[in-house]
C-alpha cells in the first residue's frame, strides 16, 4: 500500500517537473520564434518573395516599362529553342563550374594540408595564399588580362623566350574557360582556409593509434585524415559549386562573353538581356533556370553525401 | 501563440508592401511621346521663386563630368531660375544605368545618349518631343547625324564623329616611308604594303623581308580597329552593306560583307601587319597607336581629345583607305530629354543651349572630344579656322581635307540613326566575330550561319 503510495507521488512529482520543464520549454520557444522574426522577414522579402515574383514576371513581355503582356511559358520555350546564347551558356557554365570546382578543391586541399605541417614561416604563407581572396576583382582580373594578353603579355613572353608559339590564352574558344577556371583555382582562398580548420580537427589519436599499428604515410591520409575531412569537403563542394555555376564578373572583366560566344556565361546571357537590352521578363526566366540548374546541382551533391560523407555523429 | 507570430508575420509583410510600393509616379507610357510642352509654353510646375532642378545625365570619367559641370554652371549663372546637376555615369555602364532608371522610372531629365539605344528608347515612349528644338533656325544640324524613326527626327547628335586614320610620322620618318596623302586615299592594297613597310621584327626586319620573324614583332604597321560598329565602314567601302538604305531590309549575308571582314581580319592572320584583337572594347587607339606600338591606326574624330593630343609623338591624318568607294561613317550621342522629367521645358532649353558650339566650346569642341554639329562649320572657312587651328589639332592644312572636308563629302549616317536594336544586333555580331579575328573560322561562313538570327533580331523575332 504504502508502495503504491509512494509511486503515486513520485509520478506526480514527475509530472509536476515535466509541466514546469515544459513551460519552460514552452517560452523557451516563444522567445526562439519572437527572436527570429527579423531574420524570417529578411529571409521572405529578401529571398523568397523576389523569387516569386521573378517566377510571376517570367510568365510576361515586360520590357521595363509599359503593361506587361501574358505570355506563359512563350519565354521559355524561346529559351530552349530560338535563343542564339542561352544552350550554349549552359553548357559554358557547366563545363566552368567543374574545372573551377574540381581544380578549387584538389588545390585548396594540397594547399592546406602542405600548410598544417610545422615549416617555416607557416603565418606567412597561410596569408600569402589567402591574398588572392580578399583582393579586388576588378584589380585580380586586370592583372590577369595583362599576364594573359596575346601580343605583349607576361606568360607569352614567358613563352617566347623558350621558343614556343604564342598562345591565345583568353582569345581562343578552346583555352578560354580553362584559363578563366585557372583564375578561380588561384582565387579559392577561402577554401583552403575552411580545410586548414577541418585538418586541425582530425583526431590525433587515430593517426597515433595507426602509426604504433604500422600504417605509413599514405595509409594514413586515405584512411583517417580523408575520411574525416569529408564534411569539410561536402561542405566546401557545395559552396564553390554555387559560387562558380552562378559565375559572371570574369565575364565582364575580362572577356565580355567572347571570344565569340564562348565564355558567354548563364549569369552574363541574363545581365545583358535585362541591364543592356531591358527584355526584363526573358532575364527573368534565365534567372529561374539558372535556380533550378543550381537546386539540382545541390540535390544530386546532396544526394550522393549519404555515400561518402562520414560524421561522427550518425546522419541525423 | 502561432496566432501570435502569424500576425504578427502579416503585420510586417503588409508595412513592407506598403514600403515597396512606387511613390505613384507617372508611368512614362500612360503618356504620349509627343506631351512636351510647346517652346513658348508654360515653364514649369515649381512653386513661384523655387528653382527648377534639372539633372542631365553624362558619360565618362570624374574628370570629364567636372568639365561638364563647369559648363552647366554658366547655364546655371545666366539662367537663374534653373539649376541643372550633372550626374556622372562610366561610359560602359551608361546604358545599363539608364535601363534601370527608366524601370525605377528614375530617370534624369535630359542626358546624352547612347547611339544603338535612342531609336528603342522613342520606341518604349521614354523621349520626349523635341522636333521643336530648331523651328526657324539659321542652320540645322547635319542630317547625317539626325536619328529618324519613319523618316521623322527623334533626336540630334551633341556631335559629328567621324573615322579616319592617325599615323605616327616619326614611325614613318624612321622607315624612309612617304606619308599618307591627306586628300588621295590609299587604296586597301596599298595601305597592307605600306604596313608591311611599317612592321618590323626584333632584328629590324620588315615585313617585305624573307628574314621577317612573325613571332617577334616589336613594331606593327596597322591597326584596323575591330570594335564591332566600326565594321560597318569597311561593308560600305567594299561595295555592301548590313542594311538596305530604306532600312527595311538586313543585308548583313551578302559576299561584299564578308569580304570586307575578311580582308580586316588578314591583316593579322596573313599579312602580320596588325596585332592580334579580339574586338571586345573600345580601345583601339589607346593600346596600338597611342601606346606607340603600331603605326597607322583607324580612329574617330574623339581619339584627337581623347589621348592623341598627348601623344608624344608626331602624328598626322588621312582619309580611311579604300576597298572599292571611298566612304567614312559618323555618329555621335545625342542630347535628349526623357519623358520622365517633369519639367521637360526646362530640360529641352538647357540641352539646346548645351549643344550649341560656343557653348561647349573649350571643355569639347576645342579639345578636340567633339565636332561641331552646323553645318556652317564646315562650309563657312573663318569658322572651320576658328575650330581647327588650335594647339590640340593637327595642321590645318592636313586636317581640313582628310577629316573637315571628308565628313562633308564622304560621311554616311551609321546604321543606329535608322535602325533600331542595333545593341542587341553588334552585340550578337560581335560574339560570332571572335573566332574570325583568331582564324578559327571564316567571316563568309560564320555571317551565313549567324544571319538567320541576326535577322531575327533585327526584325525583332
Amino acid at each position: 500500500m504504502s508502495t503504491t503510495k509512494t509511486s503515486v507521488k513520485q509520478q506526480r512529482a514527475a509530472l509536476r517537473k515535466a509541466a514546469r520543464n515544459n513551460k519552460l520549454l514552452r517560452s523557451e520557444n516563444r522567445a526562439a520564434y519572437i527572436l527570429l522574426i527579423p531574420s524570417i522577414i529578411g529571409l521572405i522579402f529578401l529571398t523568397y518573395v523576389p523569387l516569386v515574383e521573378v517566377l510571376g514576371l517570367s510568365l510576361f513581355d515586360w520590357r521595363g516599362v509599359g503593361t506587361p503582356n501574358f505570355v506563359g511559358l512563350g519565354n521559355y520555350i524561346r529559351l530552349f529553342t530560338k535563343d542564339p546564347y542561352f544552350v550554349d551558356s549552359i553548357k559554358v557554365t557547366i563545363f566552368y563550374s567543374i574545372l573551377a570546382v574540381f581544380g578549387s578543391i584538389i588545390y585548396s586541399f594540397i594547399v592546406a594540408l602542405l600548410l598544417n605541417r610545422k615549416i617555416p614561416a607557416r603565418g606567412f604563407f597561410r596569408a600569402l595564399f589567402y591574398l588572392p581572396y580578399v583582393l579586388p576583382a576588378m584589380a585580380v582580373y586586370l592583372g590577369w588580362n595583362w599576364l594573359y594578353e596575346t601580343n605583349y603579355g607576361l606568360f607569352n613572353y614567358l613563352l617566347s623566350l623558350i621558343g614556343v608559339d604564342k598562345v591565345m590564352f583568353i582569345a581562343s574558344k578552346d583555352m578560354v574557360v580553362p584559363s578563366l577556371a585557372l583564375i578561380a583555382i588561384w582565387l579559392s582562398g577561402n577554401l583552403i582556409v575552411i580545410f586548414l580548420a577541418g585538418l586541425q580537427n582530425v583526431p590525433r589519436v587515430y593517426q597515433e593509434a595507426a602509426e604504433i599499428d604500422g600504417a605509413n604515410a599514405w595509409n594514413r591520409f586515405w584512411n583517417i585524415t580523408v575520411p574525416c575531412m569529408t564534411p569539410i569537403i561536402f561542405y566546401n563542394l557545395i559552396m564553390s559549386l554555387v559560387t562558380n555555376l552562378q559565375v559572371v564578373t570574369p565575364a565582364l572583366a575580362l572577356t565580355n562573353g567572347g571570344p565569340g560566344n564562348s565564355s558567354r556565361f548563364i549569369s552574363y546571357v541574363m545581365y545583358q538581356y535585362a541591364f543592356k537590352d531591358g527584355k526584363f521578363s526573358y532575364a527573368c526566366a534565365i534567372s529561374f533556370v539558372l535556380f533550378l540548374l543550381i537546386a539540382a546541382f545541390s540535390s544530386l551533391l546532396f544526394l550522393s553525401s549519404s555515400s561518402w560523407v562520414y560524421s561522427e555523429g550518425g546522419n541525423d | 501563440m502561432k496566432k501570435l507570430i502569424a500576425l504578427l508575420l502579416c503585420a510586417s509583410m503588409a508595412l513592407g508592401m506598403a514600403a515597396c510600393t512606387s511613390s505613384g509616379k507617372q508611368d512614362p507610357t500612360d503618356a504620349p511621346a509627343t506631351d512636351a510642352p510647346a517652346t513658348d509654353g508654360p515653364a514649369t510646375d515649381a512653386p513661384d521663386g523655387e528653382k527648377v532642378e534639372i539633372t542631365y545625365s553624362y558619360w565618362g570619367t570624374p574628370d570629364e563630368a567636372a568639365s561638364v559641370q563647369e559648363v552647366a554652371d554658366k547655364y546655371n549663372a545666366e539662367n537663374p531660375g534653373v539649376h541643372v546637376t550633372v550626374m556622372a555615369i562610366p561610359n560602359e555602364e551608361y546604358v545599363t544605368k539608364l535601363n534601370t532608371m527608366a524601370v525605377a522610372k528614375e530617370l534624369p531629365d535630359c542626358g546624352i545618349m547612347n547611339e544603338g539605344g535612342v531609336l528603342d528608347f522613342a520606341a518604349k515612349g521614354l523621349l520626349a518631343d523635341i522636333s521643336s528644338m530648331y523651328e526657324g533656325a539659321d542652320s540645322m544640324p547635319l542630317d547625317s547625324i539626325t536619328f529618324k524613326s519613319e523618316g521623322q527626327p527623334v533626336a540630334y547628335s551633341a556631335a559629328n564623329e567621324i573615322l579616319f586614320l592617325y599615323y605616327n610620322k616619326d614611325m614613318f620618318d624612321a622607315a624612309g616611308v612617304e606619308y599618307p596623302s591627306a586628300t588621295e586615299p590609299m587604296t586597301w592594297d596599298e595601305f597592307v604594303n605600306t604596313a608591311k613597310l611599317l612592321t618590323l621584327d626584333a632584328n629590324g626586319n620588315n615585313a617585305t623581308s624573307a628574314d621577317f620573324d612573325a613571332n617577334s614583332i616589336v613594331q606593327y604597321g596597322c591597326n584596323v580597329d575591330n570594335w564591332t560598329w566600326q565594321l560597318e565602314v569597311w561593308a560600305l567601302s567594299n561595295g555592301g552593306r548590313w542594311f538596305s538604305e530604306d532600312g527595311k531590309e538586313c543585308t548583313i549575308n551578302s559576299p561584299e560583307v564578308a569580304e570586307s571582314i575578311q580582308k580586316v581580319a588578314d591583316l593579322y592572320l596573313v599579312d602580320h601587319v596588325a596585332p592580334y584583337r579580339p574586338g571586345l572594347e573600345d580601345s583601339g587607339i589607346q593600346s596600338t597607336i597611342a601606346a606607340g606600338n603600331v603605326a597607322m591606326a583607324t580612329g574617330g574624330t574623339w581619339n584627337v581629345g581623347t589621348c592623341m593630343n598627348t601623344a608624344e609623338f608626331e602624328y598626322g591624318v588621312a582619309r580611311l583607305p579604300v576597298m572599292k568607294n571611298e566612304v567614312t561613317i559618323c555618329t555621335g550621342g545625342p542630347q535628349v530629354v526623357f519623358s520622365q522629367s517633369k519639367h521637360p521645358q526646362e530640360a529641352m532649353d538647357f540641352i539646346k543651349w548645351y549643344m550649341q558650339e560656343e557653348n561647349s566650346w573649350d571643355s569639347l569642341i576645342a579639345t578636340g572630344i567633339w565636332m561641331p554639329i552646323l553645318e556652317e562649320y564646315y562650309t563657312d572657312e573663318a569658322l572651320t579656322h576658328k575650330w581647327v587651328d588650335n594647339p590640340n589639332f593637327p595642321a590645318y592644312e592636313e586636317f581640313k581635307p582628310a577629316v573637315v572636308d571628308y565628313a562633308m563629302e564622304k560621311a554616311v549616317s551609321t546604321c543606329w540613326y535608322y535602325i533600331p536594336h542595333t545593341n542587341e544586333f553588334i552585340e550578337y555580331l560581335r560574339g560570332i566575330l571572335g573566332p574570325v579575328w583568331t582564324g578559327e573560322q571564316t567571316a563568309a561562313d560564320v555571317l551565313a550561319d549567324g544571319y538567320e538570327t541576326l535577322n531575327s533580331i533585327f526584325l525583332d523575332n
